[in-house]
């Protein structure tokens, strides 16, 4: 695609209409303005998209397995261990790392910072999509998926904390919805829809900060139903909550950095010179306010082992488990954020940022299985539970993109708006 | 004449005397262990096993009558807690023990005779249960025997409740 | 002046959506902390671990009451004691569970575990299956109420409702919920009902309690077995340990234990909280009407003060300009 875009004059499209005066139909904008030959020829030139094929080879036949005969047969899910990968990864993990919607909404729509807004779209895209391939593994582990509306409309539960996160979730999802839909009305050219939702844009943003804190915080909250078996370190019953809700913070906004990163990097053609030319000092900015959400994060994380007298298993062998995941996960990229920021050192905040990223999914899956029945013995997950999370998180990625390929996220719109 | 009443009173009063040995209870006097039944047999779990043939004679050679019929026999408890009201043991007309532990121990109608709050034992056991903890407990400490089947052999509902037999599970 | 406007309409829309989003979700707080005067006739069972003799007619009635699939072994095999479930037993140091342990599974709502004990000369035996809690912790975390506490005591579960988050079996501290993995298109939770359907609802003990020989299982309400279980402990010195477990444990069970050993000796977690799970919870459970009602005031506030600075920026540049 770099190829095309560099040598046609009117791609990559960022306006209704071409530079001879006819307009483009929605196939051409489709096929990013290329012919059905040449559109072929740039995909299979790409090498990473082998590696689409081959990962989707060997998951769907595995994910049909899974919905053909049952979640016994791809997962180690027991009796002892209900919950696997697809929660643990793409629920827990997911979920704070798309906290970026509600983080950027807020900052840009509520507190004011319009200099933040060349990432604002890319941002809330994040927070959609996140959310939504969520919502897909939730489908893929829970044991009758085709049950899902129920504690909506058939029976409901209302002193669980899950109702609470279902119905955030399922809410939150029309919000980020219509966050996201003005980008999508530009390039399809309905503005009068557009301007609809704009009009409600306070409005969505601070529903969106109530729903984000409470289920990111619900999130959190499901695990004191067991606190027996969680080890003591990383459970509280009174913090579990703010625990998720503020590494969600950081979370977010390091996920924000990593895929602006990986955006700059492999989608330059479609960025335009705004987005470029603004994106390290925003990097920098994001790291700053990052680094204060993580400072916050351990010194919550001390209080709690405080407040529970928990200071004797950090002499013990989980103990040093999790103080490494607390320096190298939380702890060593805030003080590379910082000394970024200091500095005016972008590429140190991105390295900063993907360290994060994986500090919040190892935080998860600490939390929701290497530590859950730490007095038990300890579950692997099967390697077809691995394949199917990889094949999903993969089909996350390959809507990323086509979105990023299309709409006005990267780049302004140059049409009507 | 009066030489012939005097005779018909002495011999009354012996007759009397003498009836009257006979009447009084002595203690083991109206249980002989000869009257004992050789077998009982016992058939309350007639849905799961066969009857069991249990063997009283050998029993008695084993065992005093009150350490199995408890209470009933007239012999004084050696139990403190028992002995502070039960200090006056009268032999019972019957000694069988379904005539004090009942079959259905845990329906609803046994169970509401329960709340009567003037009733002190509560938790007497039901008539299975009775067995066995009575049996059980001396055949663990004498070395007899222990295993279901060592008494009650299964019978066809029973082997179906227990997958035994030819209801055994296929996967073996 | 007509896009402040716009702002504050919008705004006072989003925050009805929010305030009806906020009323829907209210509901769930007051149930959640409201006080619950348990069921005070309730039945239970009061297992005796010093009468069971660990033979197996309790899983044998259960299995044939509740129509479940052919065992493995037949129910006079006493091969399953030596059973060793797990992948490496020998992770087991400092674990509750002491020794090799069958557990409850979708074949099986009670098992019988063997416990060989150095004071006791011979192997102690202890039932395990659903407790049956005052306060349920499956009851409480599930989010399409598929639990009930029935006023008898039993705790029982509707398949019709339930969606398979399995967040129940997360929940209950006795790790008894099982799910049925092995169906892809009708999986269930599988746990003991105490008979609830064919019998409790008649007054009927259940299956495992009609079974049992040596009336280790006792039936009766709970209140009841509290006092037979204190006289029992008494009137037997050094027989048992001065423990009812199940009397506070998780809030309080209708399934109640003795022992003559202490009870981690014989498979029971005796860290399990004496309370309702649901307390763990109630922390986070009191601050979500707090966020509903707060939060859009409070980020109103922050936009204002925003907007502020924004208007006073612009009047200055007007007035320089």
């Amino acid at each position: 695609m770099k190829f095309f875009a560099k040598n046609k004059q009117e791609l990559p499209i960022a306006d209704h209409f071409k530079t001879d005066g006819s307009q483009w139909t929605l196939k051409e904008k489709l096929l990013l303005g290329l012919s059905f030959t040449d559109y072929r020829k740039q995909f299979f030139r790409n090498p990473f998209n082998w590696l689409i094929i081959a990962i989707f080879a060997v998951g769907i036949p595995i994910t049909l397995q899974r919905f053909i005969f049952g979640l016994g047969t791809v997962t180690h899910a027991s009796n002892d261990y209900p919950w696997g990968l697809f929660l643990a990864f793409g629920l827990f993990t997911m979920v704070p790392l798309s906290a970026s919607g509600f983080m950027l909404g807020t900052t840009v729509e509520l507190f004011g910072r319009k200099d933040f807004h060349p990432v604002e779209r890319l941002a809330l895209l994040n927070g959609l999509l996140g959310y939504f391939f969520a919502v897909v593994f939730l489908q893929v582990d829970l044991g009758m998926p085709w049950r899902l509306p129920y504690p909506m409309f058939v029976s409901l539960g209302p002193a669980a904390v899950l109702f609470l996160v279902a119905w955030h979730v399922a809410t939150y999802l029309s919000v980020q919805i219509a966050e996201v839909l003005p980008s999508f009305f530009e390039w399809i050219g309905w503005l009068k829809a557009k301007r609809f939702i704009r009009s409600m844009v306070l409005g969505l943003t601070v529903a969106g900060i109530i729903l984000s804190t409470l289920h990111q915080g619900a999130l959190g909250a499901l695990f004191t139903y067991a606190p027996g078996k969680l080890h003591p370190l990383w459970m509280s019953a009174n913090f579990q909550w703010l625990h998720f809700l503020c590494s969600a913070v950081f979370g977010g906004l390091s996920m924000l950095i990593v895929v602006s990163t990986l955006s700059k990097k492999f989608l330059t053609w479609r960025c335009d010179k705004h987005f470029l030319d603004s994106l390290d000092t925003l990097t920098l900015g994001l790291g700053k306010g990052a680094s204060f959400a993580m400072i916050t994060y351990i010194a919550i994380k001390f209080i709690a082992i405080a407040h529970d007298k928990e200071w004797v298993y950090l002499f013990t062998g989980w103990g040093q488990y999790y103080l490494l995941e607390l320096s190298v996960g939380v702890f060593l990229p805030m003080m590379l954020f910082a000394f970024a920021y200091k500095n005016g050192q972008p590429g140190l905040a991105r390295l900063a940022a993907f360290i994060t990223v994986f500090g919040i999914g190892w935080n998860r899956i600490n939390t929701a299985i290497i530590s859950y029945n730490w007095n038990l013995y300890q579950e692997i997950p099967h390697w077809k539970e691995v394949a199917i999370t990889v094949m999903i998180y993969t089909l996350y990625i390959v809507t990323y993109r086509f979105i990023l390929y299309r709409l006005p996220i990267l780049y302004e719109w140059k049409g009507d708006k | 004449m009066r030489r012939r009443l005097r005779k018909n009173v002495r011999y009354t009063f012996w007759i009397i005397a003498a009836g009257s040995l006979l009447i009084y209870a002595q203690p083991g006097w109206s249980f002989d262990p000869a009257d004992a039944p050789e077998t009982v047999t016992i058939d309350g779990l007639s849905e799961l096993y066969e009857p069991v043939e249990f063997n009283h004679a050998q029993h008695i050679e084993m065992a005093a009558c009150s350490d199995c019929h408890h209470h009933t026999v007239g012999t004084v408890s050696t139990r403190w807690n028992c002995i502070k009201c039960h200090n006056n043991p009268q032999e019972s007309d019957s000694i069988s023990c379904s005539d004090c532990h009942t079959k259905d121990r845990f329906g609803s109608s046994y169970l509401a005779t329960l709340d009567d709050p003037e009733l002190f034992h509560k938790e007497k056991p039901g008539l299975k249960g009775a067995f066995h903890l009575n049996c059980i407990g001396c055949h663990q400490d004498t070395g007899g025997p222990t295993g279901c089947e060592d008494c009650h052999i299964m019978n066809e509902a029973g082997r179906k409740r227990f997958n035994v037999g030819e209801y055994a599970p296929n996967r073996q | 002046m007509k896009k402040n406007m716009i702002n504050r309409r919008s705004f006072i829309k989003g925050g009805f959506a929010g305030a009806a989003a906020a009323s829907a979700l209210k509901n769930k707080e007051s149930k959640a902390a409201g006080d619950f005067d348990h069921y005070p006739n309730s039945m239970g069972v009061l297992v005796d671990v010093n009468r069971c003799v660990g033979c197996r007619s309790c899983e044998a009635a259960c299995n044939k009451e509740q129509n479940l699939p052919e065992p493995e072994k037949p129910f006079n095999d006493y091969s399953v004691f030596e059973e060793d479930v797990h992948h490496d037993d020998n992770k087991h140091e400092g674990g509750h569970h002491g020794g090799p342990r069958r557990r409850t599974d979708e074949t099986r709502y009670t098992v019988v575990n063997k416990y060989e004990v150095p004071e006791i000369d011979h192997p102690l035996f202890r039932k395990n299956q659903c407790n049956h809690c005052l306060e349920p912790a499956c009851l409480t975390s599930c989010f399409v109420k598929a639990y009930t506490k029935t006023p008898e005591g039993a705790v029982v579960y509707n398949p019709d409702v339930c969606v398979g988050c399995r967040t129940c079996m997360i929940a209950c501290p006795f790790y008894i919920p099982t799910f049925k993995y092995s169906s892809a298109f009708e999986p269930r939770i599988m746990k003991c009902i105490f008979c609830y359907d064919t019998r409790l609802k008649e007054g009927r003990p259940p299956a495992c309690v009609e079974a049992c020989p040596q009336e280790a299982l006792h039936f009766g309400k709970r209140l009841d077995l509290l006092d037979i279980g204190r006289k029992r402990i008494r009137n037997n010195p050094g027989k048992y340990v001065d423990h009812i477990y199940g009397e506070h444990e998780a809030g309080g069970t209708n399934w109640l234990y003795l022992s003559p050993v202490s009870f981690d000796k014989v498979g029971f977690d005796v860290h399990v909280p004496h309370e309702p799970i649901i307390n763990f919870v109630r922390d986070f459970l009191s601050i979500v009407p707090m966020v509903l009602v707060i939060w859009p005031a409070l980020f109103a506030g922050f936009h204002l003060l925003a907007n502020k600075k924004n208007a006073n920026q612009h009047d200055q540049n007007e007035k320089e300009a």
